[in-house]
């Protein structure tokens, strides 16, 4: 954030009493827009691993691109702050995607087109 | 703090566990954390499955990707599921006023590259030196 310029020493400032000079403090609202930033370059993440899967698993790989979108959708629904149930069970869905999408993976370099079998 | 983007809601703010709503602002920033780990996850998978399925074989090695790539897929799934172990003890920790508990997957994504590498790289030697 901004530089010192007073006595206070950076960082030593109680959480929650930021320098009126902070611009988060006049707009709060920053810090939402950077979170939906910060959703929509993990859908981008999710429609590259979507697009990867889709070379050999048309269908997994649709699905993960189906998915993708709907992780873009999530970070913009309305009452991000304040609702912490709503807000798990989204981030819990990340999470069991990604999960879901290793076990595919791990199928996939294993029995994938191209790949020498095992001996 | 009185002024949070979006308002509060009374029906949803006591779901899970007590204490108080924090500043909304260290939510999004705990999320964003969150979603930077996931980040990290996906791009080891994806990695990991390039690895296995588009490097070519290594010379006399050919088990050799799979070495590389398959501890890059898990490793990924392990980074997923701690990054949402590690929000939700933040959220625990901010909602009751505590201090932030310490991270260890900085610690755990060092080690396990650096012995990922390490294996990279003795594969690499290896199929030079050529196997017997």
């Amino acid at each position: 954030m901004s530089p010192p310029t007073g006595e206070t020493p950076a960082g030593k400032e109680p959480a929650g009493k930021e320098p009126a000079d902070d611009i988060e403090y006049a707009d709060p609202g920053l810090a939402r827009e950077r979170t939906e930033l910060a959703w929509t370059r993990t859908a981008i993440g999710f429609a590259a691993l979507g697009a990867a899967v889709l070379r050999y698993r048309p269908v997994a790989g649709l699905l993960v691109l189906v998915l993708s979108a709907v992780v873009w959708r999530l970070g913009r629904l309305p009452g991000t702050a304040g609702a912490g149930a709503v807000r798990d069970r989204r981030l819990l869905l990340i999470t069991v995607t990604t999960v879901g999408v290793s076990v595919v993976a791990l199928v996939l370099s294993f029995l994938g087109p191209g790949i020498v079998p095992l001996r | 703090m009185t002024d949070q983007p979006g308002g509060r809601d009374p029906a949803t703010t006591s779901t899970d566990d007590d204490g108080t709503e924090p500043d909304a602002r260290y939510t999004f920033a705990n999320e964003r954390t969150f979603l930077a780990w996931s980040r990290t996850s996906l791009a080891l998978v994806v990695g990991g499955l390039a690895i296995a399925q588009l490097l070519p074989p290594f010379p006399g090695i050919p088990w050799g990707r799979h070495v590389i790539g398959t501890p890059l897929i898990l490793l990924g799934c392990a980074v997923s599921v701690i990054s949402y172990l590690e929000w939700k003890a933040s959220q625990r920790a901010l909602r009751h006023g505590q201090p932030l508990p310490r991270s260890r997957l900085p610690q755990i994504l060092a080690i396990a590259i650096m012995v990922i590498g390490l294996i990279a790289a003795a594969l690499a030697l290896l199929s030079a030196v050529g196997v017997p």
